[in-house]
């Protein structure tokens, strides 16, 4: 009685596979195709003659440059909310100050802030602090805006922490600067490592704050550099496909080395 | 209450030292940007396979210039979009890339463009050295603010040779011809014209051509400087109604709003012979002799848009980008070396380099290079149809200004898909702001 | 409730930012507000700031060149007689909508699914997890390639397809862009109930089992009722995210055919980079704002995320 529906599931499963791995595939074997071929041939066909050329051409046209002020915009991003959100989240589960819970309520709100909403002043702004094009005028924005979902995250972590052990450390006369580095950083990892997945997803994902505070190919990011080739090359869709590939390359990788890490991050997303 | 003050100061403390971070990137910022002051012009242009030729005048242009030309390049569709949000701030370039007529119109009433004519004054060969008709686009006012600076792209009916002779038809010389080669096609089972009807400019070509035709130049001329009246004449009906006629007829199958020529869906359809027809500027002959050489050597034909019977349109006009311009910012630090920049529009190297790339300039030295050009046939042929053209039609939505491009598009899309009517069309286009 | 806590706290806070960590020992040490300021003044500057000025910007008349005008309740006035803007709520809230209702049921069911132990769905589920490691941008490049009439996979399924004019009319279009973010963002919640789902105690399954309960009855009476809270953060992500469309309508619609998937986010983008009408992008980015903070408010009170901090009040 407990295995029919299972093998519904498993029919599920495959149907669901399939949705998932068409388009991966059709995207996968036009990449090793000239487009004389793709167009002719068909998406669904394997290639003919196997080539690299797609590959390169698109390293060519500047997607290393790509990754690497991506890379730089990750990382950025993910330091300032690594600076910023803790002692957020600590202050907004600890401290009894009203003032501390409008601050909470300020973010819960910015959780309605859709980034499109403002970039009309955003524009104004960074162009006015003289950011425009340069890739700090997209760090900074894009850091604020993964904030709010960050500290929500974070302090549903924090609110776990048991008051005993509070009470512990502060009986022993420990600081808040003490508590926190010792208790509650030690036991946030959770949340921690749930952050920096997020925030660095949304910085390596971002679109369009890279859309319209930049404009110049030396700070161009891989979002970007995708949109873009639509317009530039549009006729080439087997390079496009390519550089989508190459633009998922480095997450590839770290899902396979640290797949478990990314995982429970993103689990964490969805709160405990 | 101490204690709020003494959280205000730290609030502020912290603020203020996040504010000067902020200012301290900020100059790093602009310091990069800026240069030494001491000479440089910037130079922005849209950016695409063209650049190489931009790329190697700058260079021409350094190596005996004390002011330094700096080549900015803004890809894509967005050019118009950041070229207006960055022209009248700190992040303006010294001169831009432009179509002339609606697009630059905005920067005109806005002071912020420099008319040429003490330019021209003292170098005459900033006017007389190119094609008259592609010189007057970027006419504003009355003043030139554009001087020409890529190639001509007039738009015409490129076709595949293959299919057309296998369902028994020519090129078409009149509409009715059209009509009957799109039944012959079709019976064929070939989709008798590629549309990229997903990018929606290329449907505003049928509307341009038809117009045109029927209607004569001024019409469309009319309309643009404001008179919202011709949109609902008895020509501007008629031509809606030719082109239903099409639509309905089948000739661009049913599926066109999910094509695209930016993505290469429309070229593919004609060079496989999917499709008999397109319309398209004259940068389809690179884009397929990029994708299928083949196909370009072998099966492309290429012509004129059919003569409407009894229309007021000489059959020799042409519409299309006629150029591309450069125009000068007021702000400009450096006239003079803008001035020795923009002579290098007509020098011989611009030419041959323009020509090496399969565009074609329309300055008066062009015809010596022509056949130093990537195809030599389809230049001249080009060349020969600009300069006899007695009239060239600038694409709609760079005629107007940039505001008015999401009415057009939207209304030439929902005309073809037969969403709305012609009064309906005839209603959005009256309410386009006149340039 | 906290009352009789704030003078110690207050001294313990004082004593600790004076670099004196002995302090009363009896206090409790908790951070003061200052903990907070670095990330309020940030999030401020780059978020609310500029809210500010969309609301500024809502009452001028500014085409980026020269300075705003101002201009009374025009844009506001427009606005409500502007067809499109009507229009593009309505289909604002229809991706909304369907976004949820196609993509929890499936990512519930997938969730659970891969919550099992099983050897066969640890696979499966690290191949489901591949379309997240895709950028939106290129989600949408990619099935925009994909879904091409004449050389993607219609042409090939003429059977399902028909003539592939998916993009050329209103319920082709709406259905592309539902089932491109459905494919983007399924194998998040996916992993979202999967966790909540391994999270269920054992116990519960064993005490239905000794019932005699077979899967399916084990799935709506304990599985279901113990996501509850899940349903609900994964509903906010997908409304937010479905407010909030628009890197997949620029790249796979540009609101097309004609409007009919111009949602507000597109609209409010069209109207500012495309016509250059600041003041009334302005204006719709601020009616975005409101629905978006009505509609949070709500989940907010729903989900009990406030109820959360005044529970944890007194600790």
């Amino acid at each position: 009685m407990r295995n029919r529906p299972n093998y519904l599931a498993g029919l599920g499963s495959l149907v669901w596979l399939f949705v998932v791995g068409l388009p991966l595939y059709v995207m996968l074997i036009a990449t090793f195709q000239s487009r004389t071929e793709y167009a002719a041939n068909g998406p669904l066909a394997l290639p003919e003659r196997f080539t690299l050329d797609n590959y390169l051409n698109d390293l060519d046209d500047g997607f290393a440059q790509y990754f690497l002020n991506t890379v730089v915009v990750t990382v950025c991003v993910v330091g300032i909310v690594l600076l910023l959100v803790p002692p957020l989240a600590y202050a907004i589960v600890r401290s009894d100050g009203k003032a501390t819970g409008r601050v909470f309520r300020l973010f819960l709100l910015g959780l309605a802030i859709p980034s499109q909403a403002v970039i009309v002043p955003m524009f104004y702004l960074i162009n006015e602090a003289g950011l425009y094009d340069n890739l700090l005028g997209v760090i900074l924005p894009t850091a604020a805006f993964a904030m709010p979902v960050c500290a929500l995250i974070l302090s549903g972590v924090m609110r776990d922490i048991t008051p005993e052990l509070y009470e512990a450390m502060t009986v022993d006369g420990a600081s808040p600067w003490r508590i926190f580095v010792q208790l509650v950083l030690p036991l946030s990892k959770s949340g921690l490592s749930t952050i920096v997945v997020f925030s660095s997803l949304q910085a390596w994902n971002g679109f369009l704050f890279p859309l319209v505070l930049t404009q110049s190919s030396e700070n161009k990011v891989i979002t970007m550099g995708l949109y873009d080739f639509q317009t530039e090359h549009g006729v080439d869709i087997p390079g496009l496909l390519s550089a989508v590939v190459l633009s998922m390359l480095p997450i590839l990788l770290v899902y396979l080395f640290a797949r478990r890490a990314l995982v429970q991050g993103l689990m964490g997303v969805g709160g405990k | 209450m101490k204690r709020h003050v003494r959280l205000l100061r730290t609030a502020v403390v912290g603020g203020a030292s996040l504010a000067m971070t902020l200012a301290l990137a900020a100059c790093g910022g602009s310091g990069d940007s800026a240069g030494d002051g001491s000479g440089e012009i910037h130079v922005l242009v849209y950016g695409d396979a063209t650049n190489k030729v931009e790329k190697q005048l700058v260079d021409t242009f350094n190596r005996t210039s004390k002011v330094k030309a700096v080549l900015d390049t803004i890809p894509g569709a967005d050019y118009q979009s950041k070229l207006q949000t960055i022209i009248s701030g700190k992040q303006a370039p010294d001169l831009f890339f432009n179509w002339g007529g609606g697009s630059i119109k905005p920067y005109v009433d806005a002071g912020l463009l420099m008319p040429l004519d003490d330019f021209i004054a003292k170098d005459p060969g900033l006017k007389s050295q190119f094609l008259p008709s592609v010189f007057n686009t970027a006419v504003v006012d009355g003043k030139p603010y554009g001087i020409p600076m890529r190639g001509t792209q007039p738009v015409l009916l490129f076709s595949n040779k293959k299919a057309l002779a296998e369902a028994g038809v020519t090129a078409p010389r009149t509409w009715d011809e059209l009509l009957a080669a799109v039944k012959a096609l079709k019976a064929k089972g070939v989709t008798p014209i590629a549309l990229g009807g997903g990018d929606k400019w290329p449907t505003q070509m049928w509307f341009q051509y038809v117009y045109d035709r029927v209607a004569g130049p001024d019409h469309f001329q009319k309309a643009v400087n404001g008179d919202k009246s011709v949109w609902a004449s008895a020509d501007s009906k008629r031509a809606l109604g030719m082109l239903k006629e099409l639509i309905d007829a089948g000739a661009f199958g049913t599926n066109y709003d999910s094509v695209k020529f930016t993505d290469g869906g429309s070229p593919a359809l004609l060079a496989t012979g999917k499709a008999a027809f397109e319309l398209m500027g004259s940068w389809e002959y690179s884009t397929l002799q990029d994708a299928y050489p083949d196909f370009v050597k072998s099966d492309l034909g290429y012509g004129t848009f059919p003569t409407v019977e009894g229309g007021k349109g000489d059959p020799a006009n042409l519409a299309g980008n006629t150029n591309n311009f450069y125009s000068v910012l007021k702000s400009t630090e450096h006239p003079e070396a803008v001035a020795e920049f923009l002579k290098l529009m007509y020098s011989d190297e611009f030419v041959k380099g323009q020509l090496g790339i399969g565009n074609l300039p329309t300055t008066a030295n062009t015809p010596k290079f022509l056949d130093g050009s990537a195809s030599p046939a389809y230049s001249t042929y080009q060349y020969d149809l600009v300069k006899k053209a007695p009239a060239f039609q600038l694409s709609w939505d760079q005629a107007y200004p940039p505001a008015a491009t999401t009415t057009i598009h939207q209304a030439v899309q929902q005309f073809f898909s037969g969403q709305t009517g012609p009064d309906a069309f005839i209603a959005a286009m009256q309410t386009l702001p006149a340039a | 409730m906290t009352t009789t806590a704030v003078p110690t706290v207050d001294s313990a806070e004082k004593s600790a930012r004076r670099g004196r960590p002995g302090g009363p020992v009896t206090g409790v040490g908790r951070p003061g507000i200052a903990w907070a300021a670095p990330a309020a003044v940030f999030f401020g500057l780059f978020a609310l700031v500029p809210l500010l000025l969309v609301v500024v910007l809502s009452f001028t008349r500014w085409n980026g060149l020269g300075s705003p005008e101002f201009a009374g309740l025009d844009n506001w006035s427009r606005l409500l007689d502007d067809p499109v803007m009507v229009k593009s709520l309505w289909l604002s809230l229809v991706f909304t909508v369907l976004g949820v209702v196609v993509q929890t049921p499936l990512s519930i069911l997938l969730g659970v699914w891969a919550a099992g132990r099983q050897r066969n769905r640890a696979v499966l589920s690290a191949v489901y997890f591949v379309p997240l490691l895709l950028s939106i941008t290129a989600v949408s490049v990619l099935w925009r390639a994909v879904l091409d009439p004449n050389f993607g996979v219609p042409s090939q399924a003429k059977w399902l397809f028909g003539d592939g004019n998916l993009f050329g009319t209103q319920a082709g279009a709406i259905g592309v862009l539902v089932f491109v973010s459905t494919w983007q963002f399924t194998p998040l919640h996916t992993l979202i109930y999967q966790g909540a789902a391994r999270a269920v105690p054992g116990v519960l399954y064993e005490a239905a089992r000794i019932d005699g309960a077979g899967t399916v009855r084990q799935f709506f009476h304990i599985t279901l009722p113990q996501l509850r809270n899940t349903v609900v953060t994964s509903t906010i992500l997908m409304v937010v995210g479905g407010l909030t469309t628009f890197d997949t309508v620029l790249i796979l619609t540009q609101g097309g055919p004609g409007t009919d998937t111009t949602n507000s986010a597109y609209y409010m983008y069209q109207k500012a980079f495309k016509s250059f009408d600041f003041g009334g992008a302005s204006a719709i980015a601020l009616l975005l704002v409101l629905v978006a903070t009505l509609v949070s408010l709500v989940m907010v009170r729903l989900t009990g995320y406030d109820r959360m901090r005044s529970t944890m009040e007194g600790v």
